[in-house]
């Protein structure tokens, strides 16, 4: 646990000096490696994004204007598996590597140095991934699931999805160190006074993720590693001819591909709870309840990746139909302690509480898409149409990109010690709420026409290109909204306004020490009684955080 | 703080001060937006699954409407008025269970409508009127008669038009050569993939004439978005005569101009 920055100075709101880029290169301190991890995913946020509009413009009317096919192939490929694996993901790791240990009172991880390395291995992940642009094949370009055998030697032989599989593999080893890091962390490091049922939600939802990659990511790596056996070493397994089977990739990578999207939305989960209950100056109603919903969530998980095979005709669809069912209603139980926390609450809508309410207006949708999709008759229809296409991007970037940026606007101050622009972010709010919703509506509705995902064009048949065009032109206002976030992040982390402490009355840990914290992150901490101690801190006169139902004011 | 514009602040304001009504306008319109039609069920196994559809969107529009009023009640009703702290209870067991209690009952109705569907669109005939074997290979399809010597080939420029009759059970035998495809039908709200080395059998039986787009839906490669086909669905009488016409190997002549 030896940090390798330069020791605190006498003035605690800053970093002693200003560390260079080789402190930034060495640096096991988890604030340090939290902000990497940040600004990397950010960066290849921007990257897929900009693959995002190239594809939108391509799609915006019929016929190969902007990219040929197999560029096309290349692009949803590089920015499904980005998003994913790069961005969305690991965002949330890095942000639970800056705020675990500050939410349960803790100097840092357990395994400063062993963090360093999860970090340095999703970056040299990511750009061995990208590294195939430069290959005269080509990237890979089987889509992010990468099927077999479209993905083996004789269909594929270009080294792009060598390249792919061990940048996967890397990220898959970084993501299973840091699971074990942070379930090792909240184990033995809680600050006195820090019970289990005391821990912040987003703790808890980070503990279920870090359980859940446990579980998922392992059966990943045995995927890649039995994909590349068949493409290098003469392997079958999932060779038809050959006594392999094209269905066993796809249980194999289901099997971690569905867990994948709780690791992709719990997080997010947990930002939200905290930032509504701060900014409705509320406990999390329902604590218990939500705690459970988590584990709930991660349970049935386990036992759904079928529902991505419905139309194989190969797996026993009622039951992976119901438990798919199943899950809706702990994600129903999170709705509903959202809202009893905003019930008779004093709420207040800076950015960050905009972007969440967003979170929660748009996941809602994908919600009740992903009940149609879980239905296999409803699948049979919709299954590979740009329907599905749309229900995960509201889950995931409707809803855990949103999330994302409300974690932006509601750390930020505490990272940097300075405040974001509101003015910018309301106007970015509005962008990208707007531009979201004209990007993907239209899409439902050209899905159901029966438009298929991965296509580089499509066919002038009535509403199609009408639909296609309304879409990349609200991709166009969700990007001006991405954007404006991204100059405001550049231009107030130098001169944003000073944040103070705890600029938005907070209730956890983190608000009760200094923006940013100091090397070891507290000079002191408050007595812990409850979920908020940074509230009760300011509430002397006892006001209830504990069970108490007391009014006060 | 000096680094935004003008207009930047105002529109700032204006967003602040207005904040909640736009988010109602955007919800209404997130509803209506699925409130499409589907294409007309071309199938008796594509009505089902229309008729199961319309229940289904009918519960996420008011699972979805009640849940939207009550965020936007929230956001409307609880907005900050005085700077006195709000009650601080943080559990109502009660409403708790009724909030876990009530989807419990309704996924449970929506699964057995499920069941209850999926059972009639998977069912196949024990002697199917028609059978088709249909190969999926990069990047087209073979459709095959047996016992007819009759066999539809295409290739990307030239998708192929397999006929069908109206009114009797096509048996579909489905599998591919290669990678994995998908055979898929907009207007029969079906599809089913084709994975090599694996045979799939379904039925279908289509209710009126015309001509059907198909498409391959499962990512197959290079070619994946011209791997279309149509279905020409004919009275029985016109398919019976087009049998008729004795062993042959049909391709499409016309070359298929849009993209
Ligand atoms: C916010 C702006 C975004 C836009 C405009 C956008 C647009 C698109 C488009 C056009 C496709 C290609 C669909 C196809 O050809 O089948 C796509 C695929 C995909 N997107 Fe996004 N996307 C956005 C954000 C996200 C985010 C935040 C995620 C987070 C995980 C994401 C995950 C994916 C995935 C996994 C695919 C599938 C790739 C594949 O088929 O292999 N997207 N997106
Ligand atoms: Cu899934
Ligand atoms: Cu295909």
């Amino acid at each position: 646990m030896t940090a390798v920055v330069a020791p605190a100075a006498a003035e605690p709101r800053r970093p002693a000096r200003r560390a260079g880029v080789l402190d930034w290169l060495v640096t096991t301190d988890h604030k340090h490696i939290g902000i990497l991890y940040m600004a990397t995913t950010l960066g290849f946020f921007l990257v897929a994004g900009a693959i995002a509009l190239v594809m939108r413009a391509q799609l915006a009317q019929p016929g190969l204007h902007i990219v040929e096919r197999q560029a096309y192939n290349q692009l949803f490929t590089l920015h499904g598996t980005a998003m994913i694996f790069l961005v969305i993901a690991p965002f949330a790791l890095g942000l639970a590597n800056y705020l675990l240990p500050l939410h349960i009172g803790a100097a840092d991880l357990a395994f400063p140095r062993m963090n360093a390395l999860t970090y340095w291995l999703l970056l040299a992940g990511g750009l061995t991934i990208f590294s195939g642009l430069l290959l005269s094949t080509g990237a890979a370009a089987a889509g992010w699931t990468m099927y077999a055998p479209l993905s083996d030697f004789e269909n594929t032989p270009g080294p792009g999805v060598d390249l792919w599989i061990m940048g996967v593999l890397m990220i898959s080893a970084s993501s299973i160190m840091t699971a074990i890091n942070f379930l090792t962390t909240v184990m033995l490091f809680r600050a006195p006074g820090m019970t289990m049922m005391r821990l912040p939600v987003f703790v808890w939802n980070i503990i279920v993720t870090s359980l859940i990659i446990l579980m998922a990511f392992p059966p990943l790596a045995v995927a890649m590693a039995e994909l590349f056996i068949d493409r290098r070493l003469g392997g079958h397994f999932f060779d038809a001819s050959h006594g392999g089977s094209a269905i066993l990739y796809q249980h194999v990578f289901w099997f971690f591909g569905h867990p994948e999207v709780y690791v992709m939305i719990l997080p997010y989960f947990g930002v939200v709870t905290q930032v509504v209950s701060t900014f409705s100056r509320r406990p999390v109603f329902g604590y218990l309840g939500m705690v459970l919903a988590s584990f709930a969530i991660a349970g049935l998980s386990m036992g759904v990746w079928a529902h991505h095979m419905f139309t194989t005709g190969a797996v026993n669809n009622p039951f992976f139909s119901i438990m798919s069912f199943l899950i809706a209603v702990p994600t129903g139980i999170k709705y509903f302690n959202w809202i009893g926390t905003m019930w008779q609450g004093a709420l207040v809508f800076p950015t960050a509480m905009l972007f969440a309410i967003g979170f929660m207006l748009n996941f809602l949708l994908g919600g009740v898409t992903g009940v149609m999709v879980a239905s296999p008759p409803l699948d049979y229809h919709v299954e590979d149409t740009y329907f599905l296409v749309t229900h995960f991007h509201y889950t995931l970037a409707g809803g855990s990109m949103f999330a994302l940026l409300a974690a932006l606007y509601f750390w930020f101050p505490k990272i940097t010690g300075r405040l974001l622009s509101e003015r910018l972010g309301m106007l970015s709010f509005w962008l990208t709420f707007v531009g979201y919703n004209i990007t993907f509506i239209p899409l439902f509705l050209v899905g159901l026409l029966g438009m298929p995902r991965r296509v580089v064009t499509y066919l002038p048949l009535p509403g199609w290109p009408e639909l296609n065009l309304t879409s990349t032109a609200g991709a166009g206002v969700l990007a001006l909204g991405i954007a404006l976030t991204m100059w405001n992040l550049v231009v107030s982390w130098s001169r944003g306004a000073p944040a103070g402490d705890d600029p938005w009355g907070g209730g956890t840990l983190e608000w009760a020490t200094s923006s940013p914290p100091p090397e070891r992150n507290f000079h002191a901490l408050p007595p812990i009684r409850s979920d908020r101690p940074a509230f009760d801190m300011r509430m002397p006169q006892g006001t209830p955080g504990g069970q108490a139902r007391a009014r006060a004011g | 703080m000096r680094m935004d514009p003008g207009w930047v602040r105002r529109a700032g304001v204006v967003c602040r001060r207005y904040a909640s009504a736009p988010l109602l306008a955007v919800a209404g319109l997130g509803l209506s937006g699925c409130a499409s039609p589907l294409p007309g069920a071309a199938t008796v196994q594509g009505q089902r699954i229309a008729h199961l559809w319309a229940v289904f969107f009918l519960s996420a529009a008011g699972v979805a409407g009640a849940v939207y009023g009550l965020i936007l009640w929230c956001i409307v009703r609880y907005r900050r008025r005085s700077d006195g702290l709000p009650p601080q209870y943080r559990d109502n067991i009660p409403v708790e269970i009724m909030y876990t209690a009530v989807p419990v009952g309704i996924v449970a109705f929506l699964f057995a409508l499920t069941y209850g569907t999926e059972i009639h669109v998977d069912r196949v005939a024990p002697r199917p009127d028609v059978t088709i074997n249909v190969t999926a290979f990069k990047w087209s399809w073979l459709f095959d008669y047996p016992g007819t010597g009759i066999t539809v080939a295409g290739t990307p420029d030239y998708p192929p038009i397999a006929m069908v009759p109206v009114g009797r059970t096509v048996r579909i035998v489905l599998t591919s050569t290669d990678v994995v495809h998908a055979f898929y039908i907009p207007s029969f709200l079906y599809k089913r993939d084709a994975t090599p080395g694996l045979v799939q059998r379904f039925d279908l039986e289509i209710r009126r004439p015309g001509e059907y787009l198909g498409e391959c839906v499962e990512f197959c490669g290079f070619d994946h978005t011209r791997m279309r086909f149509w279905l020409r669905a004919v009275p029985p009488a016109q398919f019976d005569r087009w049998i008729e016409q004795g062993p042959r190997v049909v391709h499409q002549r016309v070359r298929y101009t849009a993209p």
